[in-house]
């Protein structure tokens, strides 16, 4: 017997009214609109591709500046405050109570507002601590490190008063990454900077971080939220729960070790190099488990696909993890390594990752959750689908053209006769096609901000969506 | 035993964490304590051995071009590791001599780790000395006015700042110089 986020029953109608949603509305609407902006500069630095004098000669758009701006901006200024969001939305109706706080919900998000905009003026300023992924400067690092630990008291408390014992995977997940990120974040944040880290222990340190965060922050950040909607948009039960127990621990357990897959064949020692080798290719464990739960799960509701924007989201988000998951194991092969590392293929990668998979995952639950807090209906339905469709075909471009030019890069390199200067000009048709399929990625942010933001503004004037009440049943 | 963590919260937060730590620790804390050379500056007199040379703290001037560096993010688009590949000792190499690959212990007074992890631009591990101050005003003005195709941002207010420009060059000129392996010896200022 498993828990299940279900559709109505008369306990949930009743628990319907208790949320008050203050926090999750301040979050979303906050991230939707980082997302917008941070989409912006992602454009600008994908044009300098392409046009390397464009904003050159200015030194706060330079792109070693804009870089990290974009990198950060769409990480914790959009990714990881839309999953926070959707956190304080879920986690109260997974154990059946109110969220333990709205007002210290409401608080951790006015200073997550400070994070953010303190970021974008030290960044383009230059002020970074010069460590990828942990670029912003010491003070606005301890502002995340006091956030986290308002927003995971306020998660625990939430859970620890829960009305039902048993715990969904969902609430797993979220507390796992609650309880992970205050580790990771402090190992790469504080740890590399202790008197005597230097060089290549640094360096270690930065990849336990920088690897991490995504696998230890994103990844199930991003599988709380699906393993919640999926189930909830479909209307259906989760195939298994023993499976999803596999997928879990599995995962706590394995991540962990493979920082140093990103300095393979450099100057890191080899039995480390190779133990996160191994890793590395046990990663397909955790992952293979959580795809097939969901595409289980999926078992005849496919064609409601075809209707519903947020399980498109949500399933073409799932095919995306597969892939991305199968990469990073196969990169960790020093054979494959020695050709993709360091090339245009791994941007290929990383976004496939973050924007493919996670990013859309979370739109899925954004889409989903807002009309539902503003007890309204959605925009436009219509907006939300074409806002689909350019992530899909935009991110596909991009996705497709870094790989194919990233792999013939890796090649001419390996080829030492060929002139260094040669490798970038030919590079110039594929940092054409990503530019313009950015366009597409960016039309998507629009529509979707534009979308969300209207549902919101206009939930006073439209008339209110019959009350959908959203509990949980217990399923066999 | 994890079937307990399903429903009591206690029980999960000791095993997630209990999981994460056996990684976290064993790959953190126990490398640096296990291979010594990622802290032992490099230092060898005997030919035999391989290149000789020592490895230096920065001067002052040099902690500044550094931190130019970083300020400028050049790390997003090189790296600084000659890795164990054949073209890359080739690619770092000079005059048809190959370069040694790099090694933890030349890295130890690096403050701000710059292996990098995308190569927009060549690997600078061996940059020091292969180009003149006089040549790095004129690409750091303008990459495309020497490199024709190149898409290197141009740093006028490095270029144009002659404090700026003096400690970035004299940061580049170091990288690499640990290890002496050139035949002639012949690094330009
Ligand atoms: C957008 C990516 C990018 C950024 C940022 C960048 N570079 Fe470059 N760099 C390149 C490319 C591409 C080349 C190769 C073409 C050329 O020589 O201009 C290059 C070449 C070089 C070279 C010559 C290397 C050789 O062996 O010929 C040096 C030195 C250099 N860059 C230093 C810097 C410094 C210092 C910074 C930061 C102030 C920086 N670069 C920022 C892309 C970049």
């Amino acid at each position: 017997m498993a828990i299940q986020p279900g559709s109505e029953s008369a306990a949930a109608v009743a628990g319907q009214e208790i949320h008050q949603d203050t926090t999750v509305k301040w979050f979303l609407l906050g991230a939707v609109g980082y997302f917008a902006v941070v989409g912006i500069i992602a454009l600008i630095i994908a044009a300098k591709f392409v046009w390397p004098q464009f904003l050159g000669s200015i030194q706060y758009f330079t792109y070693g500046r804009m870089r990290p701006l974009h990198v950060n901006g769409m990480l914790f200024g959009w990714l990881l405050a839309a999953d926070m969001g959707l956190a304080y939305y879920l986690v109260p109706r997974l154990c059946g109570v109110k969220l333990w706080s709205e007002k210290l919900g409401v608080a951790t998000s006015i200073l997550w507002n400070v994070i953010i905009l303190s970021a974008i003026v030290s960044l383009l300023g230059g002020y970074q601590k010069g460590l990828e992924y942990a670029d912003l400067p010491t003070p606005v690092a301890v502002l995340v490190v006091i956030a986290w630990v308002m927003f995971g008291f306020n998660i625990f408390a939430t859970i620890a008063t829960r009305k039902y014992e048993q715990m969904y995977v969902s609430t797993w997940y979220l507390m796992g990454t609650i309880l992970w990120t205050a580790f990771v974040y402090l190992t790469g944040n504080f740890a590399t900077l202790l008197p005597g880290v230097t060089g290549v222990n640094q360096a270690n340190l930065n990849w336990m971080y920088t690897h991490n965060a995504v696998g230890l922050i994103f990844t199930p950040a991003g599988l709380a939220v699906a393993y919640y909607f999926i189930p909830r948009c479909a209307n259906t039960p989760l195939y298994n729960h023993k499976l999803s127990m596999v997928g879990f621990w599995s995962l706590a357990f394995v991540y962990v070790w493979t920082g140093a897959h990103h300095m393979l064949h450099g100057p890191i020692s080899q039995w480390l190099q190779t133990i996160s080798i191994v890793f590395s290719v046990m990663l397909l464990i955790p992952v293979w488990a959580v795809v097939y739960n969901f595409i289980a799960t999926m078992k005849g509701q496919w064609h409601q696909l075809g209707n519903n924007v947020s399980l498109k989201f949500l399933m073409s988000g799932t095919i995306f993890y597969l892939l991305t998951c199968f990469q990073g194991p196969m990169h960790s092969l020093r054979s494959v390594n020695a050709i993709v590392s360091k090339t245009d293929w791994i941007p290929g990668h990383a976004h496939m990752a973050v924007m493919g998979t996670f990013s859309f995952i979370a739109m899925a639950g954004v889409y989903w959750v807002i009309p539902r807090v503003f007890h309204t209906k959605l925009h436009s339905e219509a907006a939300a689908n074409w806002s689909f469709w350019l992530f899909m075909i935009g991110g596909l471009g991009m996705f497709t053209s870094l790989w194919l030019g990233g792999f013939w890069q890796g090649w001419q390199w390996n080829n030492p006769s060929i002139p260094f200067i040669d490798t970038v000009i030919a590079l110039k048709p594929v940092w054409m096609v990503r530019f313009f399929s950015g366009v597409l990625i960016f039309s998507g942010i629009v529509l979707f901000f534009y979308n969300i933001w209207s549902t919101a503004l206009g939930s006073g004037k439209s008339q209110p969506a019959p009350a959908k009440a959203e509990g949980r049943v217990y399923a066999a | 035993m994890l079937h307990k963590t399903d429903s009591n919260a206690i029980w999960f937060v000791a095993a997630a964490l209990g999981l994460f730590f056996i990684g976290g620790l064993l790959t953190t804390v126990a490398p640096p304590l296990i291979d010594k050379s990622w802290a032992k500056p490099f230092e060898n007199h005997d030919p035999a051995k391989g290149p000789t040379g020592k490895l230096v703290d920065y001067t002052a001037q040099e902690k500044r071009g550094y931190d130019i560096y970083i300020r400028e993010g050049c790390k997003y688009c090189h790296t600084q590791q000659t890795r164990t590949l054949a073209s890359d000792v080739k690619r770092s190499g000079w005059k048809g001599v190959d370069s040694p690959v790099s090694t933890p212990d030349e890295f130890v007074y690096d403050y701000r780790q710059t292996f990098g992890t995308k190569r927009t631009g060549p690997d600078l591990s061996r940059v020091g000395g292969k180009y003149s101050g006089q040549w790095h005003k004129a690409h750091f003005n303008n990459p495309r006015d020497l490199v024709p195709g190149s898409i290197m941002p141009p740093f006028p207010w490095i270029a144009n700042n002659p404090d700026e420009l003096a400690a970035l060059v004299a940061y580049l000129q170091t990288r690499g110089r640990a290890k002496e392996w050139r035949p002639d010896n012949d690094y330009e200022k």
